[in-house]
């Protein structure tokens, strides 16, 4: 263990801790943007910095570990003077879009500006100006409101492993983008948005058929439904209809998602979607009851049952159904009706 | 009671005889966008925004002052509709500062919803702009003529109070802006403070000034309060982050409810967990007073 003072609060915390972590023990906020806890320091943004006595600079607290007697302060004038420049550096090479940006209202580099209480950077000179790629199906990529703070590189190639994305070029010339500079689709993406996920700011963004605002949502905790491993989630639901979705960091899938979890929402609004069952009368599908389907189920598997016994049926059922589902739709199959067919499509 | 028939985007619609037919349309469900419109007090067809396409007539309507007549066929999102209204959004944004990163504003902005909603940015001009401080004389009222858009709401809810009837439009043309008195600011003005012109303003030109800075509209929890200091019974706003009260606003205040300093201090003190030190309107200028002083309590404590 290390012991080190902190605003002058004593603390103690494992050898090894960062002094950021150490600050979140004991309930100190430190603003951080390219920091992710579940990929590796990288102290990009410098936003987190703060005053170790004796050192020779501000130090990036999320990337310094903490030492023996270390005496930190995290909200110094001159660390409040260094992220307030941070921030001017960042929104001068950034387009001032706040008023339509659709990453308004959760973006950290907007929540930061308005803490610290940075308006415009106040320098002339150069701006980004770079192609706005959209040629990825399910979301939108805008450079120029890239603030480099390499979250979505780390994400594709620290947890996603897909090695799409990386830093292209040095300098005031760095950007992100796929090998050679081409397009998203010509890239070896796989659309997961884990990526935009991160995206602290509006660089990487969902593409949205429904117009809304960021606070105009309800955000509506669940279950991925795609497969059997459960990822949790957040839907975005606007006017009673899930217009987004968002990973949460918790176990089993730590904040990441797939492209189906991610982006293949579209169905749960969509006009082709069945919201009742349909019986077939007169050689026509008509709306019915539940009750009306469930008696007409029952009735012809007692028929058929009875007809030509119950090795006529078979049960197929689905990988995107849960455990207990599967069980229970074995279990009524070999109990119920009597029959050991019974098959799932994930065996295949 | 006579009935008009119209139709409205394809849909028939019968209201009263008398009505507008933005009142005729929201009956439906037709959000026709509105600035400077407000029911009973400023119904002055200022901003255009409203402007809605009416078949026969000679050019577009605000269809927040045209009364409905028999057999009318409106477009509220028409083609022709949609461009004077992105133009009008154009117009006021090219003398509006570019500010919604840290504007308090910001999420209650009638001016961003609809620039939004009509997909209208900023642009680069190099046309004349607006000249005007921002006003921080008074300790309850943040004054930024340089976000107004002249819209007439705050001027018309203040003259509803005859002895109020501080703020005014002065000037013409380009040059014409809200003005506290014989242009004083506010701090000097005769203003009573009593929110009623912030209750009101659609965008960031009129603000709380003691709830400015303290978090972004999207951020807190509103719960509603009336106050009950006297039997006219006004409507508050507290503004919750993270379970504690951090602020007390006035809610637009209803017929007949005239809305007071003194009733926005007392919510003030009896919700909010941290209230700041009510300041007082001397000689001297604003100064720091005991809440006994400010509520008028003095006499009664020593009682008490």
């Amino acid at each position: 263990m290390v012991n080190l003072i902190i605003n002058g609060v004593q603390c103690q915390v494992e050898l090894g801790s960062t002094i950021l972590q150490a600050a979140q023990k004991i309930g100190i906020n430190i603003p951080t943007l390219c920091y992710d806890e579940r990929l590796a320091a990288h102290g990009a943004c410098r936003i987190c910095v703060v005053e170790v006595k004796g050192a020779r600079a501000l130090m990036a607290s999320c990337s310094t570990p903490v030492a023996e007697g270390m005496v930190i302060e995290t909200n110094s004038p001159s660390v409040m003077e260094a992220r307030k420049e941070i921030l001017r550096l960042m929104i001068e090479n950034h387009p001032l879009d706040c008023l339509t940006c659709e990453k308004s209202g959760n973006c950290i580099l907007q929540d930061l500006c308005y803490e610290y209480d940075v308006k415009e950077g106040g320098f002339y000179g150069e701006k980004k100006s770079y192609p706005i790629d959209d040629s990825n199906p399910f979301f939108i990529y805008d450079p120029n409101k890239c603030i480099l703070c390499g979250k979505c590189v780390r994400v594709d190639n620290e947890l996603q492993c897909t090695g799409a994305i990386n830093l292209i070029d040095r300098g005031f010339k760095t950007h992100v983008g796929v090998a050679g500079d081409r397009t998203f689709e010509d890239s070896n993406c796989v659309s997961c948005g884990n990526c935009v996920s991160v995206c602290p700011v509006g660089a990487l963004m969902s593409k949205k058929p429904e117009k809304f605002r960021q606070w105009e949502v309800k955000k509506v905790r669940t279950t991925c439904s795609y497969c059997g491993v459960g990822c949790q989630m957040e839907l975005l639901v606007k006017d009673n209809k899930v217009v987004g979705i968002e990973p949460v960091n918790v176990e089993p899938n730590d904040g990441l998602l797939c492209v189906k979890g991610k982006f293949g929402y579209r169905f749960l609004n969509h006009h082709d979607r069945l919201k009742t069952p349909l019986i077939r009368k007169d050689g026509e599908l008509k709306e019915a009851s539940w009750d009306e389907a469930m008696d007409l189920i029952v009735s012809k598997v007692k028929e058929i049952k009875r007809e030509y016994g119950p090795g006529a049926f078979g049960a197929l059922s689905s990988a995107r159904c849960t455990n207990e589902e599967n069980y229970l739709m074995q279990k009524l199959f070999r109990a119920v009706i009597g029959t050991n067919n019974v098959d799932h499509c994930a065996r295949l | 009671m006579e009935m008009i028939n119209l139709t409205i985007d394809g849909i028939s619609v019968k209201v009263k005889k008398g009505s507008t037919v933005m009142e005729a349309a929201r009956n439906i469900g037709i959000d026709i966008p509105a600035l400077c419109y407000l029911k009973g007090v400023n119904e002055v067809g200022a901003c255009r925004i409203c402007v809605v396409e009416v078949e026969k007539a000679r050019t577009l309507q605000a269809s927040c002052v045209l009364p409905v007549a028999e057999g009318m066929v409106v477009y509220t999102e028409s083609p022709a509709v949609v461009e004077a209204r992105k133009e009008i959004l154009r117009l006021i944004l090219d003398n509006h500062p570019n500010d919604c990163l840290t504007c308090d504003k910001a999420g209650e902005c009638k001016l961003q919803e609809y620039a939004y909603r009509y997909d209208v940015k900023f642009r680069d001009h190099d046309g004349a702009r607006r000249i005007a401080a921002i006003d921080t004389s008074n300790p309850y009222i943040l004054r930024d003529n340089r976000k107004c858009i002249l819209c007439g709401r705050c001027v018309s809810t203040c003259s509803q109070i005859k002895e109020r009837s501080v703020l005014s439009f002065a000037e013409r043309g380009f040059n014409t802006r809200i003005i506290a008195d014989n242009d004083r600011i506010l701090g000097q003005s005769s203003c009573v403070s009593c929110a009623r012109c912030i209750s009101v303003c659609p965008v960031g030109a009129l603000l709380d000034n003691r709830i400015a800075g303290k978090a972004r509209a999207w951020e807190t929890k509103k719960e509603e309060v009336r106050c009950t200091q006297c039997d006219y019974g006004c409507l508050f706003e507290l503004l919750k982050k993270n379970g504690t009260v951090i602020g007390v606003r006035a809610k637009e205040p209803g017929e007949g409810r005239p809305l007071c300093l003194k009733g926005r201090l007392s919510v003030d003190l009896a919700y909010n967990d941290n209230p700041a030190a009510p300041l007082m309107k001397k000689e001297e200028g604003y100064v720091e007073v005991s809440w006994e002083e400010a509520l008028g309590l003095e006499k009664i404590m020593k009682k008490l």
